[in-house]
């Protein structure tokens, strides 16, 4: 059965005239591989990492070793007999690890947790866009300005009960994220304005805000001390509830739930909904979805809305959860929406992937932080840039897809059907 | 007159995965002739040009040039053979000039590293006199005509000295008049010795120009045989290898109400210029009505009005009573219209979605597929499964990827969705493009059995055959006017005419 | 409407595109009116000013250009703004601030790191590889000049091996945009993280606790009295800079070379068709993109500050690429951006003195504006047009 071969695209039909969406070739990669090439894309970057750390007179596998236990993982390989206090009642029931936080692995495994909550939000957003095949680096802004709003309203409304004023803030956190990434999808929606150079301009807006509001006489700037650029603290009743560990020593708070509940509601609207349905398609083909019906503006807007939603969340969760101030430097430093990006992209944007992304990263940067790291294997500031360059490991590679398939491919010498390259030549 | 080939290609074979597209492939050409290379989408003219033009590699068989064999290794090693090619697709810059792009890669210079372009621009205006083809050197590309375009590509041709031009589909994108001038260019062309290759499916063309006439099909060469002596019957048996269907079996129509009626439609194409000047027209339960006419005469506006993907300036569109000329794609869509797109993979399938998922495309947001936003892909797999086996679609079922079906079997799932919506107007657009003769068939009988089913169906095509043959009443549309209304049994002679504007034998 | 590749001029009544550029720049005499030294104190002459330019760019926008009309009208609005904003401001303190001849020395050495950049990423982008990672390879440069300088005790070395080292990272860049034909904005934002990295972990490890040596060789200015305080003393990259855009311009609309890069960023298929080496134009411009970003870096370090801390690029890859844009892509549009950026960096600095919190406000003002060129308030930003596809070679 012969058939024509569709002519090229002329240059006129091709909507994406700048950097195009990365979701049709995630959708090929997600078809290729399922949880395989996400492994081997982590493993080629922390092996590269070893060989940097080699080659400067470190050696890797004590250095990995340290980090792994600066992360606190090593905590679900001490078994033994402990038991854990059921809530509201005197008993306890018996449980395998000791879950007292005044040992060092429990305690690093809190700060990991407490890490990866905010990276699941901040790599859901990147993955919601990426669905409908929007590029959202904007996360950082996203995220920052949920922070804003999140301490703005935590630290006023002293009175407020403490339900009430939590789910404000959240909500108003959540939402502010949410306006900051409508923005670019309005400007996408409107005038075709690329998403990733308005969501590039949008993070250094937010962080040179950010940086007004804060400093000195800025605005925000808190009312105790004026010579330190940092916002007012948050009322003690709008600080989230410690779930493990002790609060004075930054435990893990009830804003994890709220992240895992995040993935799901992820799931479900991707997979569940007639919004999620749109967003699919806008995201594989928005020449088709457009013939059949659907706003494809439209649904850029909510995308970005909803996507920026995530990092706001993010943003407002750390504030309360652990933070409880915004300083400028804190504004300056922080970088947990960038993050985002490596973290959605090596979760292939699905919830399971995400969330089992977010906590590799989360025990990455907890291993190599300076409170958690022990500095005599590795100077901490050295294994902070380690870090650095393993996250940029797993964007090359995962960037590099084909390579990374074609090897597995040669390797396994299946033949996928259906799922050509959009390399292959069709003949004329 | 009779001279030693200029070029020759012997035993041309090339193996693609999958396909066979050039079998041992015969063929030459002698100084100052028009051979054509005729075929169908796929047989395998383009592999075996794009051979002779270094883009590709011959997998066994030998080419000669003047008697001695070459091997062409790039285009940059065809172009310093003598050959060039004028693609279907242009190869043009749009927001660079004429003579930017004719000069390109080969810029006279100042000393070497300063681009003269007063230089160049006196050699574009020196071989574009000689030649005959008019063209303004400091035009923007963008700014010119499709016809002026061509005109530039051959330029470009001959400015890096081609003796052999390679014409693919030249005049598929050109208006009746412009493939007239562009038929005085080739003669022009070659009463100064150049050869050319005249790539084309189109038999009427093809009895004009050619001195030779090479069929292909299926990846074999057919017959080579003189202009003298060839009918369009013939040639045309050749192409498909049996004797061609012109007609489908139907019954006589039996039309209704107006489903479709449109007054005065005024549309403007993406340039900002009228493409669709006022045109009316009804379509009535029970027939169908045929558009026909030479591409770029403003159909593809008229459908995206109809469909709500565009606006028109004024006039009117109504569906079934209902005023649709204002309305979304998907009101036009909820008011009982069906579409079959021109682009299956472009516009009518999300590839990457499965088959439900694409047989639903229009009514998702609709009970039962969803309720209060809510989906249950569950339930959209059983009624799939339904639909495909009624539309007897093969390579998959309700969770298969779409693009992983053939292009015919993915044309059923369009229409499977589209006809199960029940709509009471449904507009085809180029339905039957790039399927082969099975899946033709199919669509033809889906169509007449829509219209049998009482609905309104306009054809839209650029198949003269498919439109008589099909077709209860024909209209013409000719630079955004329709210009004639003929019933089914018209000559084709007399819609050749009117879809040319009627001035057959006058050049513009 | 780009005007990309417009050879040949021809004389012609004022265009509306230049009408357009006339009331950018009465619009910003909106605001020097109330700048010292014409101190203008009434708001109704910065608003007089203004609304002329608006006029102009209304009479710009009837003619159908709408990117200059716009872009004239939103200059009159700020210009009206920022007046008034001055005239309000204590006299003593606009003097302070706006003292004209050291503005100017700062825009330009603000301006230079960018103008660098802007130009490399220019040339990548033309050839159609987007280039996020401007920042990282300015990073690289920064560093690898620092360490060049120490290492071999000179700060020509200092160049050459910041040099090497941007051109390093641009390859990694040019392998996974061209070859693997990856995500080119993905793999800009991983050497922006790894760049980020490398120069921080050698940095630490090599240098440690007390930072880059205060003797490191520093790149000399040019001292040439007569041009006067602004022009007179400054470093040589800052020259280098001028020459270095005039030869961008020339080569880019003038010379062969410059039509070829062209035409690979804007129809790829179209030059290979013609032999040009689509692959070896694009690793070409990457690599020089990265070349030229480094030397951005390498004037911040040792250009100018003398020394070399973590990320101290803070963001200024990103304000040149957003220069590229706002300036359409061409040369002297882009070092028009990047003057414009550098001003605001420099007058962000000066007004730290009298107004410590509005001063950083005015950091965030190269975003803004590049975020209004490209939300096509005024017009829409026309890149080349295969800017990000990966070429697939048959």
């Amino acid at each position: 059965m012969s058939e024509a071969a569709t002519p090229p695209p002329t240059l006129e039909s091709d909507p994406e005239s700048y950097a195009p969406s990365v979701a049709k070739r995630l959708a090929f990669y997600q078809s290729a591989g399922g949880i395989v090439t996400p492994f081997l894309t982590a493993v080629f970057a922390f092996l590269m990492g070893g060989i940097v750390v080699a080659a400067t007179g470190h050696n890797p596998a004590t250095v990995y070793k340290a980090i792994f236990e600066g992360a606190g993982l090593n905590w679900f390989f001490h078994f033994g007999n402990y038991h854990i206090d059921v809530p509201f009642t005197n008993h306890h029931v018996w449980f395998w690890w000791n879950t007292n936080t005044n040992t060092t692995p429990a305690y690093n495994l809190t700060q990991t947790l407490l890490t990866t909550t905010p990276l699941i939000l901040t790599g859901l957003a990147v993955a919601f866009a990426f669905r409908c095949g929007l590029f959202n680096i904007g996360g950082q802004g996203q995220y920052l300005m949920g922070a804003i709003v999140g301490v703005y309203v935590g630290s006023r409304f002293v009175d407020m009960a403490h339900i009430p004023h939590v789910l404000l803030a959240i909500t108003l956190a959540a939402l502010a994220g949410a306006f900051w990434g409508a923005i670019a999808g309005f400007l996408k929606a409107t005038v075709g304005a690329h998403e990733v150079i308005t969501t590039i301009m949008l993070n250094w807006i937010a962080y040179w805000g950010g940086s007004y509001l804060f400093g000195r006489d800025g605005p925000l700037q808190n009312h105790v001390d004026k010579s330190i650029p940092i916002s007012d603290d948050i009322a003690p009743g709008a600080k989230l509830s410690a779930i493990w560990g002790n609060p004075a020593l930054q435990a893990l708070h009830s804003g994890i739930f709220f992240a895992i509940a995040a993935l799901i509601v992820f799931y479900i609207i991707l997979n569940r909904t007639t919004l999620g349905y749109e967003v699919r398609a806008v995201g594989f083909n928005p020449e088709a979805a457009r013939y059949g019906g659907i706003s494809v503006g439209r649904n850029f807007i909510v995308a970005m809305a909803i996507s920026g939603l995530f990092a706001g969340l993010a943003g407002g969760l750390d504030i309360l959860g652990w933070q409880f101030r915004l300083g400028v430097l804190d504004v300056q430093v922080s970088n947990i929406g960038f993050i985002g990006i490596a973290v959605a992209l090596l979760g292939r944007n699905t919830a399971v992937g995400v969330g089992l992304s977010a906590l590799l990263f989360g025990a990455l940067l907890t291993g190599t932080s300076t409170r958690s790291l022990d500095p005599s294997v590795f100077p901490p500031q050295l294994a902070g840039n380690l870090a650095l360059m393993i996250q940029a490991l797993v964007l090359l590679f995962v960037g590099a897809d084909l390579l990374i398939i074609y090897i597995w491919r040669a390797r396994r010498k299946l033949r996928l059907p259906g799922a050509r390259p959009k390399a292959a030549e069709e003949p004329a | 007159m009779e001279a030693a080939p200029v070029l020759e290609l012997r035993g041309i074979t090339k193996q693609f995965p999958g396909v066979l597209a050039n079998d041992h492939i015969d063929f030459d050409l002698r100084r100052g002739e028009v051979h054509a290379l005729l075929g169908e989408n796929g047989a395998g003219k383009s592999t075996l040009m794009s051979i002779l033009y270094g883009l590709y590699t011959a997998d066994s068989g030998e080419i000669r040039m003047n008697g001695k064999p070459v091997t062409i290794s790039s285009p940059k090693h065809a172009i310093e053979l003598g050959i060039g090619m004028v693609h279907q697709h242009f190869m043009l810059i749009p927001v660079m000039t004429v003579t930017e792009n004719i000069v390109l890669a080969q810029e006279p210079t100042y000393a070497g590293v300063l681009l003269d372009y007063d230089a160049a621009a006196k050699r574009v205006r020196d071989l574009s006199d000689s030649f005959g083809l008019a063209v303004d050197p400091n035009a923007r590309i963008q700014a010119i005509t499709v016809g002026q375009q061509q005109r530039v590509e051959i330029l470009k041709a001959l400015y890096r000295g081609a003796e052999i031009l390679i014409l693919d589909e030249p005049t598929a994108v050109l208006t009746p008049q412009e493939a007239q001038e562009l038929f005085e260019i080739i003669n022009e062309l070659k009463s100064q010795g150049k050869s050319i290759v005249f790539i084309s499916h189109k038999l009427n063309e093809v009895l004009e120009i050619a001195d030779r006439i090479s069929v292909l099909r299926r990846g074999k060469l057919i017959e080579t045989i003189p202009r003298e002596g060839a009918t369009e019957a013939g040639l045309a048996r050749s192409m498909v290898g049996r004797e061609v269907l012109l007609r489908v079996e139907k019954r006589p129509s039996q039309p209704g109400e107006p489903l479709l009626q449109v007054e005065d439609v005024v549309v403007r194409d993406d340039r900002g210029l009228e493409a669709v000047r006022g045109v009316s027209f009804e379509v009535r339960a029970g027939e169908i009505v045929g558009i026909a006419g030479v591409d770029g005469n403003g159909q593809t506006e008229l459908i995206d009005s109809l469909t709500g993907l565009r606006h028109p300036v004024s006039g009117s569109i109504r569906i079934g009573g209902e005023e649709l000329s204002r309305a979304s794609a998907r009101e036009a869509l909820d008011a009982g219209l069906g579409h079959i797109p021109e682009d299956r993979q472009r516009r009518g399938l999300v590839l990457d979605f499965n088959l439900a998922e694409n047989l639903v495309l229009h009514d998702y947001g609709k009970e039962p597929f969803s309720k209060l936003g809510w989906v249950n892909p569950r339930r959209w797999f059983r009624w799939a499964r339904g639909r495909l086996q009624e539309f007897d679609v093969r390579g998959g079922g309700p969770t298969t990827r779409a693009g992983s079906l053939s292009g015919g079997n993915q044309q059923k799932v369009v229409i499977a969705r589209e006809v199960s919506r029940n709509p009471s107007v449904l507009i085809a657009a180029q339905p039957t493009r790039g399927l082969d003769v099975g899946a033709i068939e199919f669509v033809h009988r889906r169509l007449v059995e829509q219209r049998d089913a009482g609905k309104a169906v306009l054809l839209v095509s650029l198949e003269l055959e498919e439109i008589v043959s099909l077709s209860d009443r024909i209209l013409v549309l000719y630079e955004g006017r329709i210009v004639a209304e003929f019933p089914p049994d018209v000559s084709e002679e007399e819609i050749g005419i009117a879809m040319i504007g009627g001035r057959r034998s006058e050049a513009a | 409407m780009s005007s990309a590749g417009y050879i040949g001029t021809r004389a012609h009544p004022p265009s509306p595109a230049a009408a357009g550029r006339v009331g950018v720049g009465i619009g910003l005499a909106a605001f020097i009116v109330a700048l010292p030294p014409f101190h203008a104190n009434t708001l109704w002459i910065p608003l007089f000013v203004g609304l002329i330019a608006i006029a102009v760019g209304i009479w710009v926008l009837s003619r159908g250009a709408r990117r200059p009309g716009w872009t004239a009208i939103g200059f009159g609005l700020v210009g009206i703004l920022l007046g008034i904003l001055a005239t309000r401001a204590n006299v003593g303190n606009l003097d302070q601030v706006v003292v004209w001849g050291a503005l100017l020395s700062a825009t330009l050495v603000w301006a230079t790191p960018l103008t660098f950049a802007a130009i490399g990423g220019m040339f990548c982008e033309r050839s159609g590889v987007v280039n996020i990672g401007l920042e990282g390879m300015m990073l690289a440069g920064a560093f690898f000049a620092a360490l060049g300088a120490d290492k071999f005790g000179n700060w020509e070395m200092g160049i050459v091996t910041a040099a090497i080292a941007g051109g390093a990272f641009a390859a990694v860049h040019a392998v996974m945009a061209i070859n693997l034909r990856a995500d080119q904005v993905v793999s800009g934002t991983a050497i922006n993280f790894l760049a980020l990295g490398v120069t921080g972990y050698f940095f630490i490890d090599i240098y440690g606790e007390n930072g880059t040596p205060g003797d490191l060789p520093r790149i000399p200015d040019v001292n040439v009295g007569f041009l006067g305080s602004v022009f007179g003393h400054l470093n040589v990259m800052i020259w280098v800079s001028f020459l270095l855009l005039i030869v961008a311009h020339i080569t880019l609309f003038r010379t062969p070379i410059g039509l070829r890069i062209r035409s690979v960023g804007e129809h790829p298929r179209a030059a290979d068709t013609v032999g040009i080496s689509v692959y070896g134009t694009r690793y070409a411009a990457v690599i020089l993109s990265g070349m030229l970003a480094a030397l951005g870096g390498a004037y911040l370090s040792i250009g100018y500050l003398g020394s070399f801390s973590e990320n101290m690029t803070a963001g200024r890859g990103f304000i040149a690429l957003a220069a590229v844009i706002f300036g359409n892509w061409r040369p002297f549009g882009a070092f028009a951006a990047a003057l414009l950026f550098g001003g605001s960096t420099a007058l962000s600095f000066r007004l730290q003195q009298p107004w410590p919190a509005p001063s950083v406000l005015f950091q965030a003002l190269p975003y803004v504006l590049t975020l209004i060129a490209v939300a096509g308030v005024i017009g829409r930003a026309t890149p080349p047009a295969s800017a990000g596809r990966p070429y697939v070679k048959q």
